[in-house]
């Protein structure tokens, strides 16, 4: 058995959106028993399999550096403060 | 179209009675496929096949005006004398394990294309829009049929397993194309293009790519005409009745 990840898109703009995974021998039996497994109620009218094997992976160890960087989360507030600030004369 | 006629209704029945009890076998799947994915896909493969069956019903119920009325449909799908049946014995028999049930799907749904096919221009017309129905949802049973085989025929294990499902269950596969009462009158008033055993070697054809093994060496079982019931019948209509039989006054 190989292991597939499902993605499910719906009409229009929507993008595609992991909906779960599957076990298959194969990719064409993958596509036969996931249209059963995850589209059996038309929750989407395209579907992507992926093969687990082909995902590559980023795990957290490569990842979390990124985590204690605070400066990158630019909620615009400090910069609306310091506007507001400069537009009434202040420093 | 005023009145089916008899002899249609009981073309119709056969038909009809073929794709419920099929239905019903594939449904006792259900909860014990081999693996979750393929119970999901089989199950849905049963809901289709009951589907159709009820199309057939109610066409029969409503004497060729398709009834919306379970009742009247219920009445006619569940009939409690085994002797009223016009089903064949290939979805009488039961699967012993699932090798025969999968050989039995694939046997099954490949002349079920060819009997969609023989009344896709029918003069009655919804036969015809059930058939063209039908046929979008079993070229999915095909596919999923295929699939399964061509993944496990290879297999020495599985693939010995299956050949032994192919050779019990030919003799009473063939028998699906045994002319059915009202059949000639179908064909002549356009119900049907033709006899359905017109087909026969073009399923006996697939029969032999398929499995690599010629169907013409395997002795058919004798024609009863289907008015005679496999010994496995009795039982499933038993199961079948199960609910219906504990308060058949019930209303659901």
């Amino acid at each position: 058995m190989r292991r597939y990840e499902v993605f499910l898109k719906k009409d229009g703009r929507d993008e595609f959106r992991h909906a779960g995974s599957l076990d298959a021998p194969d990719d064409e039996l993958a596509l036969v028993l996931a249209r059963e497994s995850y589209a059996r109620r038309a929750e989407g009218d395209r579907l992507w399999l992926v093969d687990r094997e082909h995902v590559i992976l980023g795990d957290p160890e490569f990842i979390s550096p990124n985590a204690d960087k605070p400066h990158r989360h630019n909620d615009g507030k400090a910069i609306a403060e310091h506007r507001r600030n400069v537009r009434e004369g202040g420093s | 179209m005023t009145g089916l006629g008899t002899a249609v209704r009981e073309f119709l029945l056969a038909f009809a009675d073929d794709e419920h009890l099929m239905g019903q076998q594939h449904t006792e799947w259900i909860g014990v496929a081999p693996f979750l994915e393929e119970d999901l896909a089989f199950s849905s493969i049963a809901q289709d096949e009951l589907g159709h069956a009820a199309a057939l019903y109610a066409i029969v119920a409503g004497d060729g005006d398709p009834v919306d009325d379970d009742l009247r449909i219920d009445e006619l799908a569940f009939r409690p004398s085994p002797g009223d049946w016009r089903s064949a014995q290939l979805v009488e028999v039961a699967a012993g394990d699932w090798a025969h049930a999968l050989v039995r799907h694939w046997l099954y749904d490949a002349a079920e294309q060819l009997r969609w096919e023989q009344v896709a221009q029918s003069s009655l017309a919804p036969l015809a829009e059930a058939a063209a129905r039908a046929e979008r949802e079993e070229r999915y049973h095909r596919r999923h049929a295929d699939g399964l085989l061509d993944v496990l025929l290879p297999v020495p294990d599985s693939g010995e397993r299956l050949q032994t499902a192919l050779a019990d269950l030919l003799p009473l596969a063939v028998g699906l194309f045994d002319p059915v009462a009202g059949e000639v009158e179908a064909v002549a008033n356009g119900v049907a293009s033709a006899p359905f055993d017109t087909r026969l070697d073009e399923w006996t054809d697939r029969v032999r790519r398929r499995f690599d093994v010629d169907p013409s060496q395997i002795q058919p079982a004798p024609p009863t005409g289907r008015l005679e019931r496999h010994p496995d019948f009795g039982p499933m209509l038993v199961r079948m009745r199960e609910v219906m039989d504990l308060d058949p006054a019930a209303v659901w």
